[in-house]
C-alpha cells in the first residue's frame, strides 16, 4: 500500500520538463537565410570557393549557422560561417547577418562592404531604407522580412521574382 | 467380522447425516452451509447452481451472498492478480442484488464488501501506471469509479480521478525526461487527459503547467525537425502550426505563473514560450524575472 502512495505521488510531483537545445528564433532565421542562397544570384566570380556567411556581433544565429553548415552546401559551395566581433573586422562574404547590437552601426557596415556583393540582413525595424537588403520583421508572432530590391541589386545580385512575392514589403 | 460390520455401519450413519443434512434444502442453502465451513470451493459450487435457479435467481440474498462467496474466493486466491476474474464476478452479483426486491437486508453489508473491492482495484490501477500496462491500469480505474458510485451514489470521485489523470499524463508524458519523443497520438492523449483535469479544477497548476510544456514541446519539436532546405511555402505553413501551439500553450503556463506554481520553472516557461512567438520583449521581461529571483537566492 505504501509503495503504491509512493508511485502515484512520485507520478504526481514529477513535471515535464522544456526542450533544451531548440532556439526556435534562430532556427527559422536559418532556414529564411538557406533560402535567400537559392532565390538570389551571387556574380560569377562569387560561385567557387567557400560560400560565407558572416555574422557581425553576438547573435545566437551563429550557433545556428554553425550546425545548419554541418550538413547543407549552397549548390557546389562548401558553407562557411564566420564571425566579426567589430565592423572593421569584416571581411569579403556572400551574406552579412548584422546582430541586434551592431545595428546602430549599419551605416559602417554597409561602408565596410561596400566593394562587395554582399547581401546585407538585419533584424531591425527601419534597417532596410538604411541599406540592409533584406531585414527580418516579426508580423503576427510569425518571422517574416522585406526586400529591398534595390539595395540588392547595387552589389550585383539578381533577386528572384518568386522572392519578391514571398516578402511582406519590396522596396 | 462383527468389527467390519460395524466400521460399514458407522460409515453409512457419517455419509447419510452429512447429506441428509441437504435433503430439501435448496442450493443457497448448501452453499450457505459451506461458506460457514470456509469451504469456499463447494460455497462457490451450490451459489453457482443457485443462480440457475429461477426462484432463488430472483432473490437479492442470492446475488448478495454470491457477491460475497466470490469477494472472498478472490482474496484467497487471485489478490495478486490485478485483472480478476472472481473480483469481477463479484462486483456483477452485487450490482444484480441492487436491482432485486429484498436487497434492502443486504445494502450496508454490500456496500462494504464493494468499498473493499474498489479500494482493491484503485490500487490495482496505480499499480499497473506504467508504460505497458497503463491501458489496463484504466480500466481498472474506470471499474474502481463504478464500484465506487454503486457502494456509495453519494462518493465523491472528482479529486480520485484528477488524481488519477494527473498520474497517468506524466507517466505517458515520461516523467521529467528531456529526450522523450512522443508521437502524436500520444500527445493527443496526454492533451485530453490534462484537459480533463482542467475542466474538473481548472485551477489544477499541475495541469496547467505540463499542458502549457506540452504545446510548446510540440511547437519546438516540429521547428527542430525542420529542414534547412525548406521551401518557403511550406516553412510558412509550418510557422504558422507552431506559433499556434505557442498560442495555445500560453494561457496555461500563465494561469501557473497566477498560481505561484514553480515559481522559477513557470518564467522559464513564459520566457521561452514568447521567444517561440518571436516577442523578445516579453521574453526578456520573464527572464529578467527569473534571474531577480535567483538573485535573491
Amino acid at each position: 500500500m505504501k509503495k503504491l502512495a509512493f508511485i502515484l505521488i512520485s507520478l504526481l510531483i514529477l513535471n515535464s520538463g522544456f526542450k533544451v537545445g531548440v532556439d526556435t528564433n534562430s532556427k527559422m532565421k536559418a532556414i529564411f537565410i538557406m533560402n535567400f542562397t537559392r532565390y538570389i544570384e551571387w556574380p560569377e566570380s562569387y560561385r567557387e570557393g567557400n560560400f560565407v556567411v558572416g555574422v557581425v556581433g553576438n547573435s545566437p544565429l551563429y550557433t545556428e549557422l554553425i550546425k545548419m553548415a554541418k550538413t547543407k552546401k549552397v549548390a557546389s559551395q562548401t558553407l562557411e560561417i564566420r564571425k566579426f566581433d567589430e565592423i572593421g573586422d569584416i571581411a569579403k562574404c556572400h551574406i552579412l547577418y548584422v546582430s541586434e547590437n551592431k545595428s546602430q552601426d549599419i551605416l559602417s557596415v554597409v561602408s565596410q562592404v561596400k566593394q562587395n556583393s554582399t547581401l546585407i540582413i538585419t533584424a531591425k525595424e527601419g534597417l532596410v531604407d538604411r541599406g540592409s537588403g533584406i531585414n527580418f520583421v516579426v508580423k503576427n508572432n510569425r518571422q517574416k522580412f522585406e526586400l529591398n530590391k534595390k539595395n540588392v541589386e547595387k552589389k550585383q545580385l539578381k533577386v528572384s521574382a518568386n522572392l519578391e512575392v514571398l516578402a511582406v514589403s519590396v522596396k | 467380522m462383527n468389527k467390519r460390520i460395524y466400521i460399514l455401519f458407522m460409515v453409512s450413519m457419517l455419509t447419510s447425516s452429512m447429506f441428509g443434512q441437504f435433503i430439501g434444502k435448496d442450493d443457497l442453502s448448501v452453499s450457505l452451509f459451506y461458506l460457514q465451513q470456509s469451504e469456499l470451493d463447494s460455497a462457490k459450487k451450490y451459489i453457482d447452481l443457485a443462480v440457475l435457479d429461477e426462484e432463488l435467481a430472483s432473490e437479492a440474498k442470492t446475488w448478495y451472498y454470491r457477491g460475497y462467496i466470490y469477494k472472498d474466493l478472490y482474496k484467497e486466491k487471485e489478490r495478486q492478480n490485478s485483472l480478476s476474474p472472481l473480483r469481477l464476478i463479484s462486483v456483477a452479483a452485487f450490482e444484480k442484488m441492487f436491482t432485486l426486491n429484498g436487497r434492502d437486508a443486504f445494502l450496508v453489508n454490500a456496500s462494504k464488501t464493494l468499498m473493499y473491492e474498489a479500494s482493491t482495484l484503485y490500487n490495482d490501477a496505480v499499480g499497473m501506471l506504467d508504460p505497458e500496462k497503463y491501458k489496463l491500469a484504466e480500466s481498472n480505474f474506470e471499474l474502481y469509479k463504478k464500484v465506487m458510485v454503486l457502494a456509495d451514489t453519494t462518493a465523491e470521485l472528482g479529486l480520485a480521478d484528477v488524481k488519477f489523470k494527473l498520474a497517468l499524463a506524466s507517466m505517458l508524458n515520461g516523467a521529467g525526461e528531456d529526450d522523450v519523443q512522443l508521437d502524436s497520438l500520444q500527445i493527443v492523449q496526454i492533451k485530453g487527459l490534462y484537459l480533463a483535469v482542467l475542466e474538473v479544477d481548472s485551477n489544477n497548476a499541475s495541469a496547467n503547467y505540463n499542458l502549457a510544456i506540452l504545446y510548446y514541446n510540440q511547437g519546438a519539436d516540429i521547428i527542430n525537425e525542420m529542414d534547412y532546405d525548406l521551401d518557403l511555402i511550406e516553412f510558412s505553413r509550418i510557422q504558422d502550426l507552431c506559433i499556434d501551439l505557442f498560442l495555445d500553450g500560453l494561457p496555461y503556463m500563465k494561469k501557473s505563473y497566477d498560481l505561484l506554481y514553480k515559481r522559477k520553472e513557470t518564467l522559464v516557461g513564459l520566457s521561452n514560450i514568447y521567444y517561440g512567438l518571436n516577442d523578445m520583449e516579453k521574453s526578456e521581461l520573464y527572464k529578467n524575472e527569473l534571474l531577480s529571483l535567483e538573485s535573491e537566492d
